[in-house]
């Protein structure tokens, strides 16, 4: 009887029996172990909701950067009895006595950074002060003349040098930058940012947590099969490779199948949040260029959050198996 | 070539009230041989005395509770778990059960030493397609586990265990499921692997076998080592 060792050594390339299918049988039957429905529907289920609260932290950080800016470039400087006469010039002499009104106006025109410097008529004054005073015009009191600057950057303009400056031609001149709308918005945005910052957080943790218990539920439906292998010498990282690889290909299927979901409700969210997007009522009506500027903004990051979903879903799963795999090996010697 | 000091093993969650007769749960102890490379060893003893046990030990599926244990010149005590697994990959093991899994052919349960060594697809059917006219199954090549007769089954173990040439081989009672002819073949088999350097340790209750290929015994009663020559 010829031995195994010889026959073995003889054994030519020559032989190609009916066996023919060339498969990579490992034993780990991770398609029966991790099967191929659930995950990628929870995963997608998480990444479209991802998307929105990702969604929300982006249009709240371009919204705020838009209303903050907005906002904090305008100071109101009010003049109060704006036709007495103005102190003298401290400089160049003056043709004629400048009205109070029409000096401080002067004043500011050479405001370095300033973009606009507009004093309200008197229609605009009395649309201003109508909650308080009613309409129909003819105000008995002596109306301030209010004169709104606008700056090109938020914080531009220093408002106490700026009031020293306006009070030696005009005494009791006020001086009012629009910080508190600014700061109130910073606030509400930073506020809706942490938010959904945490929401995201929360849907990473979920995700994590399901990856992880469907993870288990696969070592141990496959315990026997991967005891044995272990025995014949696969190493922790071969085993963990094998799951982490399975999760990652189901987490990335769910990724893609989420933000296709979420692609549709991202465009809603984003021509819904168009047009607060621009200047805050305070200001001028909404210019071109800031509409063209918001929808330059937004679909990009939005775009790239979409993007992002499918690989960040792979990765949480690949390094979510990875851990919970190997410290599920650690029980095995 | 393996190398055991005073090495003593409990199985885990058995409680350590020492009894003479070895009802007391400790598996092994304080044993000490030595194996050198292509050595041929029968592992002898009544049922219970602790054989598996030591192959479990040998092949690294648990750690001694105490002694020192060197396998195929690795120190126990120093290798680290990668290591492990690599040391793990040079033993060849014909389990008491089998341990075949039931849910992969025949050809895919021999071939998984092959697989886990990355070798190439078709160096792997060469191998596992020959071995399989050496225990006689190429035609239940595709067959599950479940569905071979013990005797098969034993013969798909044997096959696992030396598809990819070990440098150690241990085998819990290999015949206790095949006919005379069978079993002397696979003797003949361990004898060439011998021949080429492979240590060999085969446990057996099998009195006739040991008689008609008489070799170094090692045999234990209640888990001690009470011959070794
Ligand atoms: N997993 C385990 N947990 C606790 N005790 C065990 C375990 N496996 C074996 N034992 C005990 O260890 C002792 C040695 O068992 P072992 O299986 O090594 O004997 P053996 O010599 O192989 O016997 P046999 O010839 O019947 O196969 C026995 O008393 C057994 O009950
Ligand atoms: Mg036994």
């Amino acid at each position: 009887m010829d031995g195994w060792c010889a026959m073995a050594d003889r054994a030519a390339s020559g032989r190609r029996a009916s066996w023919s299918q060339a498969r990579r049988a490992d034993g780990l039957a991770l398609r029966n172990a991790i099967p191929d429905r659930l995950l990628p529907v929870l995963v997608a289920a998480m990444a479209v909701l991802a998307a929105m609260a990702l969604a929300g932290a982006t249009g709240a950080r371009v919204l705020s950067a838009r209303w903050t800016t907005g906002a904090a470039s305008i100071v109101t400087v009010q003049v109060p009895r704006p036709d007495d006469p103005a102190l003298s010039a401290p400089i160049a002499a003056q043709p004629a006595p400048l009205s109070r009104g029409d000096a401080v106006l002067a004043a500011l025109a050479d405001m370095p950074g300033a973009s606009r410097v507009h004093r309200l008529d008197r229609t605009e004054l009395e649309a201003l002060l109508s909650p308080w005073l009613g309409h129909g015009g003819g105000f008995a009191l002596a109306l301030p003349a209010v004169i709104e600057l606008h700056f090109d950057r938020a914080g531009a303009g220093d408002a106490d040098a700026l009031a020293a400056r306006l009070n030696a031609r005009a005494p009791d001149t006020l001086v009012e930058r629009n910080s508190l709308w600014s700061d109130r918005l910073g606030d509400l945005a930073r506020s809706l940012q942490t938010c959904a910052i945490l929401a995201v957080l929360i849907v990473v943790a979920v995700a994590a947590a399901t990856i992880a218990a469907t993870t288990r539920a696969g070592l141990g439906a496959r315990r026997q099969a991967i005891e044995l292998i272990h025995s014949l010498g696969a190493t922790d990282g071969y085993i963990a490779g094998r799951f982490a690889r399975r999760t990652a290909v189901l987490a990335f299927t769910g990724g893609l199948i989420g933000s296709l979901l979420a692609l549709p409700l991202l465009v809603l969210l984003s021509h819904l949040a168009a047009p607060f997007a621009g200047p805050p009522a305070m200001a001028t009506p909404p210019d071109a260029s800031g509409w063209a500027g918001l929808l330059d903004a937004l679909p990009l990051p939005l775009a790239v959050t979409l993007l992002s979903l499918a690989p960040a879903a792979a990765l949480i799963g690949w390094l979510t198996t990875q851990v919970t795999v190997r410290t599920w090996l650690r029980r095995l010697p | 070539m393996i190398r055991l000091r005073d090495v003593s093993f409990r199985h885990e969650g058995v409680r350590d009230d020492v009894r003479e007769d070895n009802q007391g749960g400790i598996a092994l102890r304080r044993l000490s041989f030595d194996v050198p490379q292509g050595g041929f060893r029968w592992l002898l003893g009544p049922s219970g005395a602790g054989k598996s046990s030591l192959l479990r030990l040998l092949h690294l599926a648990v750690r001694p509770t105490s002694g020192r244990m060197e396998i195929l010149g690795m120190d126990m005590d120093q290798t680290r778990r990668a290591a492990l697994a690599r040391l793990r990959r040079r033993i060849g093991v014909v389990h008491q059960d089998f341990r075949l899994l039931p849910d992969l052919p025949v050809f895919d349960n021999i071939a998984l030493p092959l697989r886990l060594q990355h070798r190439p697809e078709d160096e792997i059917r060469d191998e596992v397609l020959s071995i399989l006219d050496w225990v006689g199954l190429r035609a239940r090549a595709t067959a599950r586990p479940p569905h071979l007769s013990g005797g098969e089954q034993q013969r798909v173990a044997i096959a696992r265990a030396v598809i990819h040439r070990p440098a150690l081989v241990l085998a819990d009672e290999p015949t206790n499921a095949l006919d005379d002819q069978q079993a002397s073949r696979l003797m003949e088999l361990f004898q060439d692997l011998a021949g080429l350097g492979t240590t060999i340790v085969v446990a057996t209750h099998n009195d006739g076998l040991v008689r008609r290929y008489p070799a170094h015994e090692l045999e234990l009663a209640h888990g001690r080592l009470v011959r070794d020559g």
